[in-house]
């Protein structure tokens, strides 16, 4: 079974530069770029390009759109120097191709280098067991800045 | 008739219960005839979770070698066991797109055991 993060990890993964309220109307493609963009523009990625193909290559393999209005696009490269979550949002939904058909409203990146498949697993499972709840993915549609999205996630991994 | 069967699974795929070998098991639950939950072997009853959702298989976490619990309870429990368990037990490589999917849950084993 695989580790939970801490409260403390939401600081170091998702920093308030990973997240932005204010996405472009965009499709599957190019929310995976807004979201990779914050991770470059905060310092995270050192290669644009290899982590843009690695994402592309993991869509290619079976969709990260996992229901209830949530895509979690997701690698493990070295293009990225320290696990990374990147956070957004869509109002009117993006279609993510999720097999319950929800558009995803909710987006969450996850970069993670080659060596940490552990991390890995363990942010993507502990992201999407507090998504299953009703009321953090409410929380997460009221919040007004990336700091009211940090403490919903920090509130919903403890 | 309605059944509840269960069984004890180990993961053979090298990522885990993740990606192309999740979607392919939720598909396969998906199409079947059964309620199915799963949880980790070790876990409680209260711990299941619907096995016909992505969201709730990821947040499982289930890695490579670890025992997970199935429970299907359906007209066709003991057909859909068999074909989780397949998908389970398959390497990701040999994993083909549409070979282990639901569709091979109707054809292979019957459904009155």
């Amino acid at each position: 079974m695989t580790d939970t993060l801490t409260r403390n990890r939401i600081e170091t993964l998702a920093p308030t530069d990973h997240i932005s309220l204010e996405p472009p109307t965009a499709d599957k493609r190019g929310y995976i770029e807004f979201l990779l963009d914050l991770l470059v523009g905060a310092g995270r990625v050192e290669d644009r390009e290899t982590a843009l193909q690695a994402l592309l290559a993991r869509e290619e393999e079976t969709t990260t759109g996992v229901g209830m209005g949530i895509g979690i696009p997701h690698a493990q490269t070295d293009a990225v120097t320290e696990p990374s979550v990147a956070v957004t949002r869509s109002d009117d939904g993006v279609d993510f191709g999720a097999m319950d058909d929800e558009p995803a409203r909710l987006l969450f990146m996850i970069l993670v280098p080659e060596s940490g498949a552990d991390d890995h697993l363990a942010i993507l499972s502990t992201l999407s067991r507090a998504l299953m709840h009703d009321e953090v993915r409410q929380n997460l549609y009221d919040a007004e800045t990336p700091d009211d999205v940090q403490a919903v996630l920090k509130e919903a991994v403890a | 008739m309605s059944s509840e069967l269960e069984r004890v699974v180990t993961v053979v795929p090298e990522a885990g219960l993740h990606a192309r070998p999740a979607a392919t098991f939720v598909e396969t639950v998906t199409d079947a005839d059964s309620d199915v939950q799963i949880a980790h072997a070790t876990d409680d009853d209260d711990d299941l979770t619907p096995a016909a959702s992505m969201i709730a298989v990821t947040s499982l976490g289930v890695e490579h070698g670890e025992e997970i619990r199935i429970v299907a309870d359906g007209p066709d429990a003991a057909a859909t066991l068999d074909a989780l368990e397949r998908v389970l037990t398959t390497p990701e490589d040999e994993l083909g797109g549409e070979n282990a999917t639901a569709t091979d849950a109707d054809a292979t084993t019957d459904t009155n055991a």
